[in-house]
């Protein structure tokens, strides 16, 4: 589980959300063969809302994948509610709610999204 | 009597106290099953992750209209509830919407801040200023979930018959006054 996810988990716990990490795939696009080409795996499943949550990350790039693939998600499964979450200013909420360990692993994982996004550009 | 709402604070051991009538009583207790079934019927199910993230720290945000579908479907869902079996309804401005329902009994739960403040901390092994801050988000959650979905005070006395500080009162006192008042065993 990415860090983000591990942090957003340990908040469902926080309020008592009862959640299952991606219980589900959902085929988006076939090839000739029928063979699945897209798919998409929400992060978590909550199921006394019957809601599916995925974890947004900020990069310009993904987002554009994944509005793809919400929008494949709408035409294809209308009926699956999904709700996309950013984690933006999620750290310092934690923080003021005392949640701290929780804040700490967001720190990292925002840490580790810039070395990423180094690699993306030493990769070109 | 078959129906008592309980309005209460973060902190103020509003829960125990409703889950301890509703076993002396065998009364149905609803809480959070409320949120969910009233979200679901809105078509809407992250209204009740907004209910529900009274602190603030998911960020939902649902939409205007999503969160009016979800206040119409709670009303409708608490009456369906009170006119059927007995009931403890905790929270969800049960007090306003169900105030002229014929029987119903309406309880606030409060106790000063600075004591709720530590029964949170203690809970959840925060510090106190922390402690604080959940207590402050709570309350004005609550207090604008009322103001702009049903245009009520929450510190309106006006809605309650019992208003009990558990400062004063422990879990097992205050339940025992509010089964206390269902039977009609207060001297008149």
């Amino acid at each position: 589980m990415h860090p983000a996810e591990v942090v957003f988990a340990r908040i469902l716990d926080f309020y008592g959300i009862a959640w299952q990490y991606e219980p589900r795939t959902f085929p988006l696009e076939w090839d000739e063969q029928k063979r699945v080409t897209l798919a998409f795996t929400p992060d978590f499943y909550l199921p006394d809302q019957d809601l599916y949550i995925e974890l947004t990350t900020l990069r310009p790039r993904l987002s554009t994948l994944k509005n793809r693939k919400m929008r494949r998600m709408a035409e294809l499964y209308p009926d699956v509610h999904i709700k996309l979450l950013k984690r933006r200013e999620m750290r310092d909420l934690m923080i003021k709610f005392g949640l701290y360990d929780e804040a700490e692993k967001l720190l990292g994982t925002e840490a580790q999204m810039m070395e990423e996004e180094v690699e993306d550009v030493a990769r070109g | 009597m078959s129906v008592i709402t309980l309005s209460r604070q973060l902190g103020s051991l509003g829960f125990e106290i409703g889950e301890e009538v509703g076993r002396r009583l065998g009364y149905a207790v609803i809480g959070r099953d409320l949120i969910n079934q009233a979200a679901r019927r809105a078509g809407a199910p992250e209204v009740a992750l907004d209910m529900i993230d009274e602190l603030g720290l998911l960020g939902v945000k649902p939409s205007a209209a999503a969160r009016r579908a979800y206040v119409a479907a709670v009303r409708q869902v608490m009456e369906e509830l009170a006119g059927g079996e007995h009931v403890v309804i905790i929270g969800r401005g049960g007090q306003v919407i169900l105030h002229d329902w014929p029987g119903a009994l309406h309880v606030r739960v409060i106790a000063p801040a600075a004591l709720r403040a530590e029964r949170v901390a203690q809970r959840h092994g925060i510090g106190l200023l922390a402690a604080q801050a959940q207590v402050e988000a709570s309350d004005r959650h609550r207090q604008n979930f009322l103001r702009l979905y049903l245009q009520a005070a929450i510190e309106d006395s006006n809605f309650y018959h019992l208003i009990l500080n558990t400062a004063y009162f422990s879990v097992e006192q205050a339940a025992s006054l509010i089964v206390c008042a269902v039977k009609g065993c207060i001297p008149s």
